[in-house]
């Protein structure tokens, strides 16, 4: 009886390190191609069978900033983001109240209609958009590409939004009331404060989602609407790889820190339900 | 009019919240891909005129079958690799073994970075001069030239679990999360090894989760575009096909890009509608087998 339990205890110990074999190398997996672009980044000379780069530079930066003219990118894809967050932030607001709160006919249908963007592979409708900024003039200007990027922004703006409107408990309202607070201060004073965090969230994905896009930008931008990710497919193509990753570098460290953010913030699965494969 | 006003007030203000969202669903969504839909059927460079010279072109060409086919081969790869990735690693993760949230952080970072720098990552680490290659030549024995792996169908399939598997991972782990300990203690109690425990408890009451997650990552690979335009090499699903249609040749091809786009949103369509039968089936089937072992 002893014997078998040892056994047992073994195997459930095997079945664990195995687990940590697992774990180890699957993380090893995926931060390994980071490290490999963060060395790419600054080394110098790196060639044949070494692991490491006998020299390190920052040469590849200045050339990124230079010649990529990396300031110009950045400020056209916060520009950008902003507007499309604007955007996407308002239509969140108001078609958010209207799910989370108020009573319609066809609300489901009417939800799976708006949530259908996210269904569809987005270079299916890039290509209509594209077709219609091209009459319009609007390719090459921030707003049209702004305004593309709001087709994948706003549904997960109304969909947050939603469920944090609808989780606003007309209990606490009226309490406000009784207590003697008039329709302002219970708006600033309790509404505000409850609501605020689901819009910050929405804010920071529908940010996250415009800096990222890549698809509806490559089909919308020009020569004064570069942005991050356009410039680093650029640059693959030119086949700089040490500038390329230079680019790359400085275009994933805000990604990092909105990770952490989220990390912090929001629950994974949220997380999931709002991010497409770009 | 005051009247009309008193009685319709309520749903005008709900009209009107929902306002811009329709304008933006209409214009930023719907009116394109009407027009996307209009243009497959126009000839090639016109304004007017209907054919479906595009669709046959595309469909009869082996060219075209051949990209279908790779698109669905990525997809459905990727897909299944996925799963049986997720479910050993989410069982793991259950268990909050040491360090697991460093590793469920680690999960999310496929999910965060932009799929363009990632692929750019895994090609450097898997290129001639990466860490992989060097790894193999220097430890493993009779491997002397690089393993190819960027630009070949596999080393593309693996890129696509690398940078979607996390949708089926988080789901999976959720779906683990929120299962009852209590069915899988009965289970023990009742002379179950961890093995039959495993079989017949876990696994069928979290397979509505799994399947959910591998829509997601399904639907993410079906439709993924910057990684293969860049890591793909030769073999260019959909998505890439339909981008060089408008971007290759001169003048560009609206029309036959937008009649490979109709076919592709088709088959997504379709192919989703079928999926989410088969979610919404094995969710009655797991179910009604996790009440009859639980009263086992």
């Amino acid at each position: 009886m002893r014997l078998l339990r040892a056994y047992l205890r073994g195997l459930w110990d095997g079945k664990l390190l195995l687990g940590y074999t697992l774990l180890a190398s699957l993380s090893l997996l995926i931060l390994a191609p980071f490290l490999m672009i963060a060395l790419r980044s600054v080394g110098k000379g790196w060639f044949g069978r070494l692991w490491l780069p006998p020299e390190l530079t920052l040469e590849w930066y200045r050339w990124a900033v230079e010649v990529g003219n990396i300031p110009e990118v950045m400020k056209n894809t916060l520009i950008i983001g902003v507007i499309a967050v604007a955007v996407s932030t308002v239509i969140g607001i108001f078609a958010g109240w209207a799910f989370g709160r108020r009573q319609m006919p066809g609300k489901e249908v009417l939800m799976a209609l708006i949530l259908l963007p996210r269904m569809i592979p987005p270079i299916t409708y890039a290509l209509g958009v594209a077709k219609i900024f091209y009459t319009l003039d609007l390719v090459d200007t921030y707003l049209g590409v702004a305004l593309a990027h709001v087709s994948v922004c706003a549904p997960y703006a109304i969909l947050v939004l939603s469920a944090t409107f609808e989780g606003l408990d007309e209990r606490v309202l009226e309490a406000a009331g009784v207590c003697g607070a008039n329709t302002l201060k219970r708006f600033f004073y309790v509404v505000l404060p409850l609501i605020m965090p689901g819009i910050l969230a929405s804010m920071i994905f529908s940010f996250t989602h415009s800096y990222n896009e890549f698809t509806l930008t490559l089909l919308t931008y020009g020569p004064h609407t570069v942005t991050l990710p356009i410039r680093t497919y650029l640059a693959v193509g030119d086949g700089y790889w040490e500038i390329t990753s230079a680019m790359a570098v400085i275009m994933v460290l805000p990604s990092l820190a909105i990770l952490a953010m989220i990390q912090r913030r929001a629950e994974p699965e949220k997380l999931v339900g709002g991010f497409k494969g770009v | 009019m005051t009247r009309f006003w008193r009685a319709h007030s309520s749903n005008l203000t709900t009209l009107l919240l929902l306002f811009p969202a329709l304008a933006g669903f209409f214009g930023l969504f719907f009116y394109p891909m009407l027009l996307t839909l209009i243009l497959s059927f126009r000839p090639e460079g016109q304004t007017a005129g209907w054919t479906l010279q595009n669709y046959t072109r595309f469909l009869r060409d082996p060219d075209g079958q051949w990209v279908i086919l790779l698109t669905f081969l990525l997809a459905l790869g990727s897909t299944a690799l996925s799963v049986l990735l997720s479910v050993p690693l989410a069982l793991i993760l259950r268990e909050k073994v040491r360090g697991h949230r460093f590793y469920r952080l680690m999960i999310l970072v496929p999910l965060v970075i932009p799929g363009l720098i990632g692929a750019l990552g895994l090609l450097l680490f898997f290129g001639t001069r990466g860490w992989f290659n060097l790894f193999l030549m220097q430890f493993i024995p009779f491997i002397r030239r690089p393993v190819a792996v960027n630009y070949t169908i596999h080393g593309l399939m693996f890129f696509y679990v690398w940078l979607y598997f996390p949708y089926t991972c988080v789901t999976t782990l959720s779906a683990l999360e929120s299962l009852d300990r209590s069915l899988e203690e009965a289970g023990e109690v009742s002379g179950a090894n961890r093995w039959q425990v495993l079989r017949h408890i876990v696994l069928p009451l979290i397979t509505p989760g799994i399947l959910a997650g591998s829509v997601l990552t399904f639907m993410a690979a079906f439709g993924a575009f910057s990684v293969p335009l860049i890591a793909g090499g030769n073999y260019r699903p959909l998505a890439v096909e339909i981008y060089k249609q408008i971007a290759v040749p001169i003048p560009a091809r609206w029309s036959a890009a937008s009649a490979i786009a109709v076919v592709m949103g088709a088959l997504q369509v379709v192919f989703l509608a079928l999926y989410m039968r088969l979610v919404r089936r094995a969710g009655g089937a797991a179910a009604g087998g996790a009440g009859a072992g639980g009263v086992r």
